[in-house]
């Protein structure tokens, strides 16, 4: 129940598309939120003190074939012992455990269906003479609790409460609703197949939004409460503490669960990807299959759509207004008077899916699905999302496929260590390195993060990974102090200490389709070498390439070999200035902007990726701006002091934002007014 | 009320082609609702309800059945005439109803086989909607037709606005009402997908598949459906048979079962010649928007 007026408009964190193990529960406190333990033959009394309380409620029961939500008068109503089978179009009752209350997997219904019910009343209007009037249908929702629902509907509660309850205007059928509304929730301890809320950072474990959450064990259930209602409910309730064994078979089940559904839909770079595929052949390939008959957003608990409906007497004098569920599927939709903005099936599922996974994040922060896997299930021809999603918006073959990875050794006390398997001078003062032994999330990387390297009795210093092999990384380092320096002296077999990934990376997703510029100086070209390597892996879903690239001296250019290759291949265009000639070098000389001055290309379709000196960024920032690039789509990177690389040593900061986390790659937009500016 | 009684009352017909008379009856199913609407409508031609007769003029006209015969095919093109607005009533005007499976098979032959002497029976070789006669107004799906889209076309044609029918699958109303769907948890082929709305989602309601009796909506994607049946373990006839009821003969379930081989027991004798023509240049309308 949400009771504070502010606060119904996210009372759930916002998903964030990171798939994360639930978090270990931790040892139970006597009073607080609990956890409690409820014995299984006890279960009764909840359900009769929501009801003693004049509250209706929406509990799991079997009807037609299903486990759907209806009203629950008695605990004999739940479905015990039942579980269920889900598959692309299918859906089955099974065996569940012995006695087992919440062994099944979500259901068609959802809290939906009582939030934001398929018919509501508007109004009557009413014609008398010239005048009109219209009087509005009364709000008076009844008190529910809503019983067992999982982590995905109470995530998929929030998301609506930002839809109806987060703007500008707000939907007051809906606030009474959920303001009267209690949520009891449930920790997923079975999955289907159709479940992903993994992918979708929304479950299997409640996080939020609920009053009460119960875990179900084989003697009954933990209950934790999440705000003073739930409390005082417990409080009424025959509950003791939990015990440690409870806890532990708790979390171990929960965890479970999300380990049997993995990560099936990647969502790093997801909005950007999708949007890149408006034109995809693949749109009119699936309209081949689908209905859009609009089961998939009709069970979908966050799908908002709606139309209204008249139905008006003889005379035209009395008509009532009704808001019914309505899709973007159906034929008129998206009818207007002259004709249909999307009379194709395909244009109608294109629609769907880009809300769903790209522009609700514009529109209201998050993803507009929760991962819940009803409109797999529960579409007749079998429609499975998650694999339209892989083939519209397939992850970049070398980008990581598990959404951005958590870093090993995340605090700074730990390092991982790492082995060197070869050493290589680029420059009189660069070295890379080849590090194996790597942890894997270090070759899941992003391309752009850096890692905290150090080796004892030298403080740690941030370097970027200058490339992701199969099982190993490269990282170039530049003599710039002595604790640079003791790390570049080291040699194969060698040791040394890392955390990491860490930071943000460039978004190569969003120039798919686009013309690419870099532009760089120095040392700059190591961090933007993973994204060329990614960038020419898959050259043909990037229009131009062009690589701009800056030294101080012709000895100074990086990678001076795979230069030569890359300029060879004809598809990237590669050129370099030197800011002092040598009596070898026949290129230009001066600095790199004037590389691109006497080019013709015109940047209305191109992202720049800029990696250099911060006066060397401003000045080709100015050029590219001058070419028709805006500010969202120019990246950069900041150089900052970095400690500890994930935002909490403060010594990174400029502006709003830690350099560590919120970068090093930036888009000119989110710098705002920092870039170019000194002492920030 | 006098500004309302001051309005002249439209005068309606309702007539009967090929049919079983159920959708005129769904007239007299607006008990609650018949004496308001007397005082809009001067009902002047109901064979079914009364033997007041009219040859028209008419400023609405109900049609309930195909065509059929000769007299009815010529009849009609008279009654379009004396008509201000043309509004099929139910499965068979709008969509050719059940006789139309009859256009897949041989009329002689089965003439032969059901009447003593055919020779004294004077219809032709296929049951067609009215719309491939005369031009048609609107049209209401159904066997039978919804009372409330009926009353609905009359409130529009009263008040002067567009009737406000909605074109969705009949999944809409399963949902809305919170039926379990029967294609999905218990395997029961179902037309509800590619099917009209406006039934209230009565067979799946009560536990069975929508037989498709409201016709295709708009963009039926009909062969997906029928590859999915196929796809669960059903044979090309039963896949066909599915099909081929009530609407069977509306571009894209007509499609789907020329695809599957026809309706099952339609196919022996000799060809009638509409199959070898219309049905395989069916319009498929938005049957799959795979172009």
């Amino acid at each position: 129940m949400v009771t504070d007026e502010r606060m119904p408009y996210a009372p759930y964190p916002a998903p964030t598309g990171t798939a994360v193990a639930a978090p270990p529960i931790p040892v139970a406190s006597p009073n607080g939120s609990g956890p409690w333990f409820l014995a299984r033959a006890n279960l009764g009394v909840l359900i009769d003190t929501l009801r003693e309380d004049g509250r209706t409620v929406i509990g799991p029961k079997v009807m037609d074939g299903a486990v759907v939500y209806g009203e629950i008068r008695s605990v004999d109503e739940l479905p015990a012992g039942i579980g269920d089978e889900q598959s692309p179009g299918h859906y089955g009752l099974t065996k569940g455990r012995h006695r087992r209350i919440f062994d099944y997997a979500v259901g068609p219904l959802s809290p939906k269906r009582w939030t934001f019910p398929p018919v509501v009343p508007l109004n009557v209007g009413r014609r008398d003479g010239k005048a009109v009037s219209f009087e509005p249908a009364p709000i008076d929702p009844p008190a529910l609790a809503f019983l067992g629902v999982r982590a995905c509907e109470v995530a998929a509660l929030g998301i609506q409460d930002r839809v109806f309850l987060g703007g500008p205007y707000t939907d007051e059928d809906y606030r009474a609703r959920r303001r009267n509304a209690l949520v009891i929730a449930v920790n997923c301890t079975t999955a289907a197949s159709t479940c992903f809320c993994t992918s979708m950072g929304t479950g299997p474990e409640v996080r939020g939004g609920y009053d009460i959450a119960l875990t179900e064990l084989d003697e009954g259930f933990l209950l934790r409460a999440g705000t003073p209602e739930g409390a005082d409910l417990v409080a009424r309730m025959p509950v003791r503490g939990a015990d440690a064994g409870q806890l532990f078979r708790a979390a171990e089940a929960v965890g479970k669960v999300a380990a049997t559904m993995g990560d099936p839909v990647p969502t790093s770079g997801l909005h950007d990807r999708l949007l890149a595929q408006f034109d995809s052949p693949r749109w009119a390939k699936i309209a081949e299959r689908c209905l859009s008959c609009a089961n998939c957003t009709m069970v979908c608990p966050t799908c908002f759509c709606s139309s209204v409906t008249q139905r008006s007497d003889l005379d035209g004098e009395v008509s009532t207004s009704e808001r019914v569920w309505d899709f973007c599927f159906t034929a008129g939709f998206a009818k207007v008077a002259g004709g249909n903005f999307r009379s194709r099936p395909r244009d109608r599922y294109r629609q769907w899916l880009t809300h769903k996974f790209a522009t609700w994040v514009d529109q209201f922060g998050t993803f507009g699905c929760v991962g819940c896997g009803r409109c797999i299930a529960w579409c007749p021809v079998g429609i499975d999302i998650r694999a339209e999603l892989l083939a519209i918006a397939p992850p970049l073959a070398v980008w990581p496929e598990t959404g951005r990875p958590r870093p090993v050794a995340a605090t700074p006390g730990s390092y991982a260590t790492a082995r060197i398997v070869s050493v290589r001078n680029e420059t009189a003062d660069v070295t890379t390195l080849t590090l194996g032994d790597v942890d894997a999330a270090f070759l899941a990387g992003e391309f752009g993060q850096f890692a905290m390297v150090t080796v004892p009795a030298f403080p740690p210093v941030p370097i970027s990974i200058s490339r992701f092999g199969r099982d190993t990384i490269d990282l170039t380092i530049r003599a710039a102090g002595p604790a640079t320096a003791s790390i570049i002296g080291l040699g194969p077999r060698d040791e040394i200490g890392i955390r990491g990934p860490l930071g943000t990376s460039w978004p190569i997703e969003r120039a798919m389709g686009h013309d690419v510029v870099i532009v760089t100086g120095g040392i700059g070209l190591a961090p933007l070498r993973p994204l060329l390597d990614g960038l020419l892996a898959q050259r043909d879903r990037f229009d131009s390439i062009r690589l701009y690239y800056g030294a101080r001296t012709p000895a100074d250019h990086l990678y001076r070999e795979e230069l030569r290759r890359w300029a060879a291949r004809g598809d990237i265009d590669v050129q370099l200035t030197v800011d002092r000639s040598s009596p070898d070098w026949t290129g230009p000389v001066g600095v790199v902007t004037h590389l691109f001055d006497r080019a013709t290309w015109d940047g209305s379709r191109s992202l720049a990726f800029v990696c250099g000196p911060e006066r060397m960024m401003e000045a080709t920032v100015e050029a590219l701006e001058g070419r028709g690039l805006t500010p969202d789509r120019i990246f950069v990177t900041l150089e900052r002091h970095m400690e500890c690389g994930i935002g909490l040593c403060g010594h990174c900061q400029t502006g709003g934002l830690f350099v560590c986390r919120d970068g090093p790659v930036f888009s000119l937009t989110q710098l705002g007014g920092i870039f170019g500016r000194e002492g920030i | 009320m006098p500004a309302v009684a001051a309005r002249p009352r439209l005068r309606v017909g309702i007539v009967k082609m090929a049919s079983c008379d159920g959708c005129q009856l769904t007239l007299l199913d607006l008990e609650d609702e018949l004496l308001a609407l007397a005082s809009r409508f001067e009902i002047v031609e109901f064979p079914e309800a009364s033997s007041l007769r009219s040859a028209g003029p008419y400023d609405v006209l109900l049609v309930e059945g195909s065509i059929s015969t000769p007299d009815q095919a010529a009849e009609i093109v008279e009654l379009r005439r004396q008509a201000k607005l043309l509004v099929t009533i139910g499965a068979c005007a709008s969509y050719g109803g059940i006789q139309a499976l009859r256009n897949w098979s041989s009329h002689d032959v089965f003439r032969a086989a059901v009447y003593a002497h055919p020779e004294y029976v004077e219809s032709l070789a296929t049951a067609t909607p009215v719309s491939e006669h005369v031009k048609v107004d609107a049209e209401l799906h159904g066997c039978p037709i919804s009372p409330e889209q009926l009353r609905e076309v009359l409130v529009s044609v009263a008040v002067g606005r567009r009737p406000q029918i909605r074109e969705e699958s009949v999944c809409l109303e399963c949902k809305r009402l919170g039926t379990v769907c029967v294609m999905v948890a218990r395997g029961m082929p179902c037309l509800g997908p590619v099917t009209q709305s406006g039934c209230g989602a009565l067979c799946p309601t009560f536990g069975r598949g929508c037989y498709g009796c409201f016709g295709p909506r708009e963009q039926a994607n009909a062969a997906s459906l029928a590859r999915t049946f196929e796809l669960e373990g059903r044979e090309g006839e039963e896949v066909s048979r599915l099909f081929a009821g009530f609407t069977g003969w509306a571009g894209p379930f007509r499609s789907v079962i020329g695809d599957f081989g026809g309706p099952p027991g339609m196919t022996s004798g000799a060809t009638s010649p509409i199959t070898a023509t219309t049905a395989t240049t069916a319009t498929t309308e938005g049957a799959g928007d795979a172009g």
